[in-house]
């Protein structure tokens, strides 16, 4: 006897890579809008995830959209891959969609990040997919999202100017910390996330494609290969990476590279180099990519930083 | 070990056993009990997370070991793995089946004040003879508590009202309700679906509303109600009950139920509004699915607060909708726990640089020479040498946090 049961096709409880093909058909629709307008953000209906939000749901979602079988994806967290939260992601991504996996940055075609971009320098071949708290740069001095949306379309950043101005009266310099506002392609001003300084000049002109996707926020932006990303600056009063420059790394001995300060009991720290994959190679004496900052910190590109 | 160590993966497998071992087991026969003898947590899941499915509700708590914003999370990521394969057919209030329905406006209504199951008037004290186990409570003609009922009607009379709202509109007190505002199913935004942009529409703000979390909606509609906001209310009418929700049979356009729900909804009234020529009442409206009084009253005032001038926080849209998600603000407020060691590094150097800035009695922007040099600026030197590192290996461990003994 026929019943319903025999008609209704196996189902396999979940699509491939979780999402189902009605998300992942809009994250792409509204990615390529962010890639054709750098910069802006995108806003993206942002679905729940078995992943709590903001631990990466928006990265994540990203991934989810991007990744296929013959993918390599790396996950990092302040620039560790076995970090908690970095280990529990690439899990779920593997889990859902069999990709591989690699602490190498070289080897990796989708790299999701919190916090960092990789010391190695990225090729065409790959996707950055920074994890993002809070897409707004000028959340601090607009915090209502609607007026902020006004202000981009405006291209209205005199406050975000006033504010640079403001901690220079104040402090003497700019105290801004991660998260440091850029100009994308001359126009949007834009978070990169909260990367720290250190990374920010590895996203202007740079060969690889990033996108940025705050999931609890429902916005995602991008930077396509080959943008002009420039932190917001004064003629006079140049943009300042994080001084670290006599900072050494116990792990490996190297400097200029970006570190991690850690405490020592009676007052002293020891550094190591954040970027957890590229200290694994040094150790085991495997052979790295270039570097966007060299053992001198200069930049792999000319006339990006002042120097 | 927490951050940072290798391990990492092993370590968050070990936490979620352990936290396994400290939580009872589940069975079938869990996920029943919990759905039957605690319908208004299953009530509160299924509403904020947006998903009538009281099953998949008691399971998701009994998983959880009760934590709300846990099982609402994950209630919410399978409903959204699921496909919107149609649309039911618009609810009339009017046919809702009611259990309870109050009105603090009048002191009777069409239809009259339905009391209905309710403990608004119950001495509320601890029952420790159940403890003591001495005197078990006393024996309700329920049905088998294995089975789930919590959707069904049977368990009172139910009946069928018009809104106190409609008697308001005949009487003029409230504007009338255009047939033109009446919008096809197609044609209502689905915050799920959809990014939610301001100024959004009445539809996208009350489906929000009905998954917003309880305690955010309560904090801020208190907030308001308390005498930081405009809003006086009256409820205007509260109602309980089930409603079966209609779909068109695809094959023979009959209408046809798909099954019964537990739904809640409030609505508000306040005084003169309307023009000065003729004022007229206002009305705000909250409904959730299962039976929550709490948040359809608080919800159904924020209804009537968004609407508002400012200052207050709580008669800005963007304001209430954003941060009365449960999944988002709990979400967000938890994701603290992650390591943040690098933008705090980020900022410490920027602090420290004030004071290099400072000490150096420099001028706006530091001493040019150092700015030019790209890395301005100089810390004490690190006292470490490539040789001491054996030493501080032994050292280093002192950060991990061990997730299982």
């Amino acid at each position: 006897m026929q019943t319903l049961d025999i008609l209704v096709p196996e189902t396999s409880g979940y699509s491939y890579a979780f999402l189902d093909e009605f998300a992942k058909r809009e994250l792409r629709r509204r990615m390529l809008k962010a890639i054709a307008i750098p910069g802006y953000q995108v806003p993206y209906a942002s679905r729940e995830l078995p992943i709590a939000r903001g631990w990466g749901t928006g990265g994540l979602q990203v991934t989810l959209s991007l990744v296929g079988p013959s993918d390599v994806v790396k996950v990092i967290d302040q620039g560790a891959d076995d970090s908690v939260n970095a280990a529990n992601l690439r899990r779920f991504i593997v889990r859902m969609s069999g990709a591989q996996t690699t602490t190498d940055t070289t080897l990796a075609t989708l790299i999701q990040s919190r916090h960092r971009i990789p010391e190695e320098v990225l090729h065409e071949q790959q996707t950055l997919i920074l994890q993002v708290p809070d897409p707004e740069p000028l959340r601090a001095i607009e915090s209502n999202i609607s007026k902020a949306r006004e202000m981009h379309g405006d291209a209205d950043y005199g406050l975000m100017w006033l504010t640079l101005y403001e901690q220079l009266v104040r402090y003497k310099r700019v105290t801004l910390g991660a998260s440091y506002p850029v100009t994308v392609h001359g126009r949007y001003v834009m978070s990169p996330s909260p990367i720290p300084r250190w990374d920010v000049p590895k996203l202007h002109q740079a060969p690889f494609l990033t996108v940025l996707s705050a999931g609890r926020e429902k916005r995602l932006y991008a930077v396509p290969p080959y943008t002009d990303v420039r932190p917001l600056e004064f003629d006079d009063v140049p943009f300042r990476v994080e001084n670290q420059r006599n900072w050494l790394c116990f792990r490996t001995g190297e400097h200029n590279k970006f570190m991690n300060e850690i405490p020592l009991a009676g007052g002293n720290a020891i550094y190591e180099i954040s970027d957890s994959g590229y200290v694994n190679k040094r150790i085991l004496k495997q052979p790295v990519g270039n570097t966007f900052f060299d053992d001198n910190a200069k930049f792999y590109k000319e006339g990006v930083l002042h120097d | 070990m927490y951050v940072a160590a290798r391990g990492g993966e092993e370590a968050i497998q070990n936490a979620e056993t352990l936290y396994h071992q400290l939580n009872t087991e589940y069975d079938l026969n869990t996920v029943r009990l919990i759905e039957r003898n605690m319908p208004y947590l299953v009530d509160r899941v299924m509403g904020e997370g947006s998903l009538y499915a009281p099953d998949l509700a008691a399971l998701a708590l009994a998983q959880t070991g009760g934590d709300i914003y846990e099982a609402v999370l994950m209630l919410r990521a399978y409903r959204s793995t699921q496909p919107r394969l149609a649309y039911a057919l618009p609810i009339s209030w009017d046919e809702m089946n009611t259990i309870r329905r109050i009105s603090a406006a009048f002191k009777d209504i069409p239809g009259g004040q339905i009391l209905g199951p309710t403990l608004d008037y119950s001495h509320r004290i601890l029952d420790l003879a159940v403890i003591d186990n001495k005197s078990p409570a006393p024996k309700i003609d329920a049905p088998d508590p294995i089975q789930p009922t919590t959707s069904q009607a049977e368990f009172a009379p139910v009946t069928t009202l018009a809104r106190v709202s409609e008697w308001q509109r005949a009487a003029g007190l409230l504007p009338k309700v255009n047939a033109d505002d009446k919008q096809a199913a197609r044609d209502i935004p689905d915050v799920t679906r959809e990014p939610l942009l301001f100024p959004t529409s009445r539809a996208a703000r009350l489906q929000s509303l009905s998954r917003a979390e309880t305690g955010g909606v309560l904090a801020l509609g208190y907030a308001n109600m308390r005498g930081y906001g405009a809003v006086h209310p009256t409820i205007n009418e509260l109602r309980l009950g089930y409603v079966d929700v209609m779909m068109t049979h695809p094959m023979t356009g009959e209408p046809f139920s798909l099954g019964r729900i537990r739904v809640s909804y409030a609505e508000v009234v306040t005084t003169f509004k309307g023009s000065a020529q003729k004022p007229q009442l206002a009305l705000g409206f909250c409904a959730t699915l299962g039976w929550n009084e709490v948040k359809t009253i608080a919800g159904a005032m924020l209804d009537m607060a968004m609407d508002l001038p400012e200052p207050h926080p709580s008669h800005t849209e963007e304001y209430v909708l954003y941060h009365t998600d449960p999944v988002e603000s709990s979400g967000f407020c938890i994701h603290y726990k992650l390591p943040h060691y690098v933008t705090f590094g980020s900022s410490l150097d920027a602090m420290r640089g004030v004071e290099v800035s400072n000490s150096a009695a420099a001028s706006y922007y530091g001493d040019v020479s150092e700015l030019k040099a790209g890395l301005p600026g100089t810390y004490a030197e690190s006292e470490l040498a490539v040789s001491d590192l054996s030493a501080i290996d032994d050292v280093v461990p002192d950060i991990a946090l061990s997730a299982h003994p």
